[in-house]
C-alpha cells in the first residue's frame, strides 16, 4: 500500500466510496433486470417452446452462435440471476466494510463488481447455449472471472494461489469439453446439440467425446478428485462464495452434464462412472465437512458433497433421476448462498471465522438465526421446507436403481444431516464466546428473502415442482412429470428420510463427543489426497521450465544455439523428407564465375579466421572482410541494389563494433583455461556444424533448380514502367510489395526502440 | 583514434546527404532506394559520433538529438502514403495518382505515393540508426547527456519508471 493512496483513502473517501456504490448499485441493477426478464420468459411459456436465436458462427465447421431458452435455461437462468441480485445487494453492503478492514480505497470495488456482472451474464449465455463451442466459450468466460473474483484479495498469497489453483482445475479441465466438442464435429459433422441429439449413435468415439465433457463437468463441481480447488477458493470475500460457490460457478458443471445428458445416456458405462464418482463426493465432501472448523470451509466441502447428490442423480438418469436433479440444483442453489452470506455477516460481526470461537450467538441475532436455520433444514431435507422434496425425489429416484444405491443415498443424507447441525448449533447455541455487534440490515435482509423462499416452497411445492420438470423435460429429451408432495404414511421414501434424520443425528453426537475420528481423516486427506499432486505437478512444471531457460539465455553462445540447432534439425528432417533427384547439382564452372568464386574463397578465409583468431579487433574486422565480399558477389551476380545495401549495412556494423571495441579496456581476451571449457568448445563447434550443413544443403539445393517459367517476377519486370519506375527491385519494395516493406520497417523501429530505452536504462541507473 | 579519420570524419556528411538525396531520387529509375540512403546518412553521423563522443557530436550536429521525432515522422508519412489509397476506396499500397493518369515530374522524378512512402522509409532507417548510434556512444562514454532536450526525456523517463514502481 503506497502512503499516496492511503491519503486519496481519508481525504477523497467519501466520494470515491460514492462513485463504488454507484457500481455496486449498477451491477445489482443489472441483475435485477436481468431476473426480470428471466421471470418475463418463464411467465410467457418459455419453458415449452422459448425463443430461439441461431446465426452462423464458423459455417465451414457447422458451427451455429445457438442460443436459446428452455427449462433448463430458465432454471439456470433464474438461479443465476435472482440468487445474483440478492447475493449483488448483500455485496453492495459487505464489499466497503471488507475494503475497510483491510486497509484498501473503497475505489477497489472497481476490480470487483465488473467481473461479478460478467460472471452473472456469462452464467445466463451458458444456461441458454445450444451449441457446444458456444457452451465452451461461455464456460472459459466463467473461469477466467473466477480467477479475477477469488484472486480478489491480490495482497494475500494465498488468494493468489487458490485463484491461479480455480483457474488451472477448471479451466484445463474445460479443454477436455473442448476436445469432446471437436470430436464430436468430426464424427457428425456439427456441434449443435440439438442436431447431435438427433444423429448421436453409441460408439467409442461418442463415448470418449461423452467423457470427456463429463470430466471437464466434475472439475466444475468440484467433484471427486478435482474437488481440491473449492476449499482453497474460499479466500475469495463472501460474496463471490456465496455466488460461485453455491449457484453459479460450481453448477455450471452440472447444468453441462443437464444439458448434454441424452450423449452421455447413450452408453450406461458414462452414467455408471457419475454414479461413481458422485457418491465418492458426497462420502468425502460429507466426512470432510464435518472435521472442519472455520465456517467457509464447511460449506465447502458441504457444497462438494452436495452437488455429489446431483451428479448421483444424473447418474441414475431417467425421468426420476432428471427431474430430483433440477430440484436439487434450485434447493440446494437457494439455501446455500444464504448459508455463505450467513457465514459472512457472522463473521462481519463478531471478527471470528472459527466454529471453536463462536456459540450462542442466537441471543444476538435472532433474525439471522433463524432464517439460516430454516435454509440449514431445508438442505438437510427436513419437513416444511424446500429441501425436504429434493430428498424424497433422490430417494425415489434411488430406489429404482437397487439396495446399494439405496443404502448409499441413505448415508449420503444422514452426514448431510450431521455437518449442517453442526455447522448451525455451533455457531448459535451454546455459551457465548465473543461478542456480536449489530449488523446492517443489507447483510441480514437476502439471508431471510431465501429463508422465505425456502418455507414457501416447503409449502407450496408446485411453481418450483413446473420449474423442475421442465428442465428435467430437456435433460431426459421427454416430458416428465413428478409430484412431490407429503405423505403420511410409511413409503420408501419416508422411511429413508426418517433413518437418514437418525442417522445424522447419530453422527452429529459422534462427531461432538469423539472430534479425533474426523479430525484423522481429514489428516489422511491432507496427506493423501490429490491437491499434493497438482502442487508436485506445478513444482515440477516451474522447474523445468527454470530450467530450459537456464539452458537457453544463460549466454549470447546458448540463446544463438536455442534459435540456429532447431532450425537446422528442422531443414535436414525436411530435406530427408523430399525426393533429392536434380536438387544437388553440380555445374559447369566458366570464365565468367572467376570474380564470384574468388571473392567467395576470400569469404572463407574471413571466416575462418573470425572463428579461430583469439584477437579481439581481427575477428570483427574479418567478419566485416566476410560481408563486404559477399557484397561483391552480389554486385558481379547482377544485384547491385543488394550489394549496395549490403554494403553500407555491413559498414555501419563494424563501424560501430569498432567503437565499442576501441572503448574496452586491455587488448587481449583471456579466457578461462580448465576443464570446464572443453565440454562448452565441443558443443560450441557440434551447432556450428548443424547450422553450417543445413544452411549449406539449403543454398545448393536452391540453386540447383532451375526457375520456374511464369512467376511473378516477370509480370512485375513488365508491370515495372507502369508503376512509374525503371529499378524493379526498388518499385517491389516501395509499390508492390509495399505493405511487406511497412511491416519490416516498423519491426525495425519497434526493435530500435527496445534497444534504446535498454540503453536508456543503464544510463539512468 | 587516426589523424586520417580525425579529418575525414567531421568532413563527410555533407557528402553522404548529397548522394542519399541522389541514390532518393534516382532510386526510381536506377540502383538504390530509401533503405540504402537512410544507411548511408547514419554511417557519416556514425562515423562522426565515434570520433567526437556524443557530447561534441551533439554539439556539432544539432537535428541529431530530434533523430527520434525524424523517425516517428518517417513512419507516419510511410503509413500515410501506404494507405492513403484506401481513403478513395482503393487497397492499401495502391500507388497514386493511379496508373495510367497523369503525374507530376520534377527533372526525372516522377511524384508518385510509392516515392513518398521511400522518403518516409529514409527517415525512418536514418533517424532509428542515429538514434542508437547516439545512444550507444552515451554508454561508451559513460557521461551523462547534459544538453537540454535529452535532459527532459530522461526526467520524463525517469517519472514514468517511478510510476510504474509505485504500481
Amino acid at each position: 500500500m503506497t502512503p499516496r493512496a492511503g491519503g486519496a483513502h481519508a481525504s477523497g473517501g467519501s466520494a470515491s466510496g460514492g462513485r463504488a456504490s454507484v457500481l455496486a448499485w449498477t451491477s445489482v441493477g443489472i441483475a435485477a433486470v436481468a431476473f426480470a426478464l428471466t421471470l418475463v420468459g418463464v411467465a410467457n411459456g418459455a419453458p415449452s417452446g422459448g425463443w430461439r436465436f441461431s446465426l452462423p458462427w464458423a459455417p465451414s465447421l457447422g458451427i451455429r452462435l445457438e442460443l436459446g431458452f428452455d427449462g433448463l435455461s430458465a432454471l439456470y437462468a433464474l438461479l443465476a440471476s435472482g440468487i445474483g441480485l440478492l447475493v449483488f445487494a448483500y455485496g453492495a453492503a459487505y464489499l466497503p466494510r471488507h475494503l475497510a478492514h483491510e486497509d484498501r480505497p473503497p475505489s477497489e470495488a472497481r476490480r470487483f463488481w465488473p467481473w461479478m456482472t460478467l460472471f452473472m451474464l456469462a452464467m445466463i449465455g451458458l444456461a441458454t447455449a445450444q451449441d457446444l463451442i458456444v457452451l465452451f466459450v461461455f464456460f472459459d468466460i466463467t473461469a477466467v472471472a473466477s480467477y479475477f473474483l477469488i484472486g480478489f484479495d491480490r495482497h494475500r498469497v494465498e488468494a493468489r494461489g487458490s485463484a491461479l489453483m480455480a483457474l488451472l482445475v477448471t479451466g484445463v479441465s474445460a479443454v477436455a469439453l473442448l476436445i469432446g466438442a471437436v470430436l464430436l464435429q468430426a464424427v457428425y459433422g456439427t456441434t449443435s446439440l440439438e442436431a447431435l441429439f438427433r444423429s448421436a449413435a453409441p460408439g467409442p468415439a461418442t463415448t470418449t467425446a461423452a467423457l470427456l465433457i463429463a470430466v471437464a463437468a466434475l472439475a466444475k463441481s468440484a467433484q471427486v478428485p478435482l474437488h481440491f480447488w473449492l476449499p482453497r477458493a474460499m479466500a475469495a470475500p463472501t460474496p463471490v462464495s456465496a455466488y460461485l460457490h453455491s449457484a453459479a460457478m460450481v453448477a455450471a458443471g452440472v447444468l453441462v452434464i443437464g444439458r448434454v445428458h441424452p450423449l452421455l445416456a447413450l452408453n450406461p458405462a458414462v452414467l455408471d462412472v457419475l454414479l461413481v464418482v458422485g457418491f465418492a463426493s458426497i462420502a468425502v465432501g460429507g466426512l470432510l465437512a464435518l472435521a472442519q472448523d472455520e465456517l467457509k470451509q464447511v460449506l465447502a466441502y458441504s457444497t462438494i458433497s452436495q452437488y455429489g447428490y446431483v451428479v448421483v442423480l444424473y447418474g441414475i438418469g431417467g425421468p426420476d433421476g432428471a427431474v430430483a436433479a433440477a430440484l436439487y440444483v434450485v434447493a440446494h442453489a437457494i439455501a446455500k448462498s444464504a448459508l455463505f452470506m450467513t457465514a459472512g455477516a457472522v463473521t462481519e460481526s463478531t471478527g471470528e471465522s472459527r466454529l471453536s470461537r463462536l456459540g450462542g450467538l442466537a441471543r444476538d441475532l435472532p433474525t439471522l438465526a433463524i432464517a439460516s436455520l430454516v435454509c440449514a433444514a431445508s438442505l438437510a431435507a427436513l419437513p416444511l421446507t424446500l429441501g425436504f422434496f429434493k430428498d424424497e425425489l433422490y430417494f425415489i429416484a434411488a430406489t429404482s436403481r437397487g439396495p446399494v444405491v439405496t443404502a448409499l443415498a441413505v448415508l449420503g443424507a444422514g452426514l448431510t444431516v450431521a455437518y449442517l447441525g453442526r455447522f448451525w448449533l455451533a455457531i448459535f447455541v451454546g455459551p457465548r464466546r465473543s461478542p456480536a455487534a449489530p449488523l446492517p440490515v443489507l447483510l441480514v435482509a437476502p439471508v431471510v428473502v431465501l429463508g422465505a423462499l425456502s418455507v414457501i416452497g416447503g409449502v407450496a411445492v408446485d411453481p418450483f415442482a413446473r420449474l423442475a420438470e421442465a428442465a428435467a423435460a430437456v435433460t431426459h429429451g421427454a416430458p416428465v412429470h413428478a409430484d412431490p408432495a407429503y405423505h403420511l404414511d410409511a413409503r420408501p421414501a419416508n422411511l429413508m428420510a426418517v433413518a437418514a434424520y437418525a442417522l445424522g443425528a447419530l453422527l452429529l453426537v459422534v462427531a461432538r463427543l469423539r472430534p479425533r475420528i474426523f479430525a484423522a481423516v481429514d489428516g489422511l486427506g491432507e496427506r493423501l489426497g490429490p491437491r499434493r499432486l497438482y502442487s508436485g505437478f506445478l513444482l515440477a512444471l516451474n522447474r523445468a521450465s527454470d530450467r530450459a531457460h537456464r539452458a537457453e539465455v544463460r549466454d549470447l553462445r546458448t540463446s544463438l544455439t536455442a534459435i540456429l540447432v532447431p532450425t537446422g534439425a528442422l531443414v535436414a528432417l525436411g530435406f530427408l523428407a523430399t525426393p533429392t533427384e536434380g536438387a544437388y547439382v553440380i555445374g559447369p564452372v566458366v570464365p565468367a564465375d572467376v570474380p564470384t568464386i574468388a571473392l567467395l574463397a576470400l569469404a572463407v578465409v574471413a571466416a575462418v579466421t573470425a572463428a579461430t583468431d583469439r584477437g579481439r579487433l581481427r575477428p570483427v574486422l574479418a567478419l566485416s572482410v566476410v560481408g563486404f565480399s559477399l557484397a561483391g558477389v552480389y554486385a558481379v551476380m547482377g544485384a547491385p541494389d543488394v550489394a549496395l545495401v549490403a554494403l553500407v549495412v555491413e559498414s555501419v556494423v563494424t563501424l560501430i563494433f569498432v567503437a565499442v571495441f576501441e572503448r574496452l579496456p586491455g587488448t587481449t581476451v583471456h579466457r578461462p583455461a580448465g576443464a570446464g571449457a572443453a565440454p562448452h568448445r565441443l558443443r560450441n563447434v557440434a551447432a556450428g556444424v548443424i547450422a553450417g550443413a543445413s544452411a549449406f544443403a539449403v543454398i545448393w539445393t536452391a540453386l540447383s533448380r532451375p526457375p520456374l517459367g511464369a512467376s511473378d517476377a516477370a509480370d512485375q519486370i513488365r508491370r515495372t514502367p507502369e508503376a512509374h519506375g525503371g529499378d524493379v527491385v526498388t518499385v517491389i519494395l516501395a509499390d508492390f510489395r509495399g505493405l511487406d516493406t511497412m511491416v519490416e520497417i516498423t519491426v525495425l523501429a519497434v526493435a530500435i526502440l527496445g534497444v534504446v530505452s535498454l540503453l536508456r536504462r543503464r544510463e539512468t541507473a | 583514434m587516426s589523424p586520417v579519420i580525425d579529418v575525414v570524419a567531421p568532413r563527410l556528411l555533407a557528402p553522404a546527404i548529397m548522394l542519399a538525396a541522389a541514390l532518393i531520387v534516382k532510386g526510381y529509375t536506377d540502383a538504390g532506394e530509401g533503405f540504402s540512403a537512410g544507411v548511408i546518412v547514419a554511417l557519416a553521423v556514425a562515423l562522426r559520433y565515434v570520433v567526437l563522443g556524443q557530447r561534441r557530436g551533439d554539439r556539432s550536429i544539432r537535428p541529431a538529438r530530434h533523430a527520434h521525432v525524424i523517425a516517428a515522422v518517417g513512419l507516419l508519412i510511410a503509413i500515410a502514403c501506404g494507405f492513403g489509397s484506401t481513403l478513395i476506396g482503393e487497397p492499401p499500397f495502391t500507388h497514386l495518382p493511379l496508373a495510367g493518369e497523369p503525374v507530376v515530374h520534377v527533372g526525372t522524378l516522377e511524384l508518385t505515393t510509392a516515392v513518398g512512402f521511400d522518403v518516409g522509409l529514409f527517415m525512418l532507417v536514418s533517424g532509428s540508426l542515429v538514434m542508437l548510434v547516439r545512444h550507444l556512444t552515451g554508454l561508451i562514454e559513460g557521461d551523462d547527456v547534459t544538453d537540454e532536450p535529452v535532459a527532459e526525456e530522461a526526467t520524463a523517463d525517469d517519472a514514468a519508471t517511478a510510476d510504474g514502481a509505485g504500481r
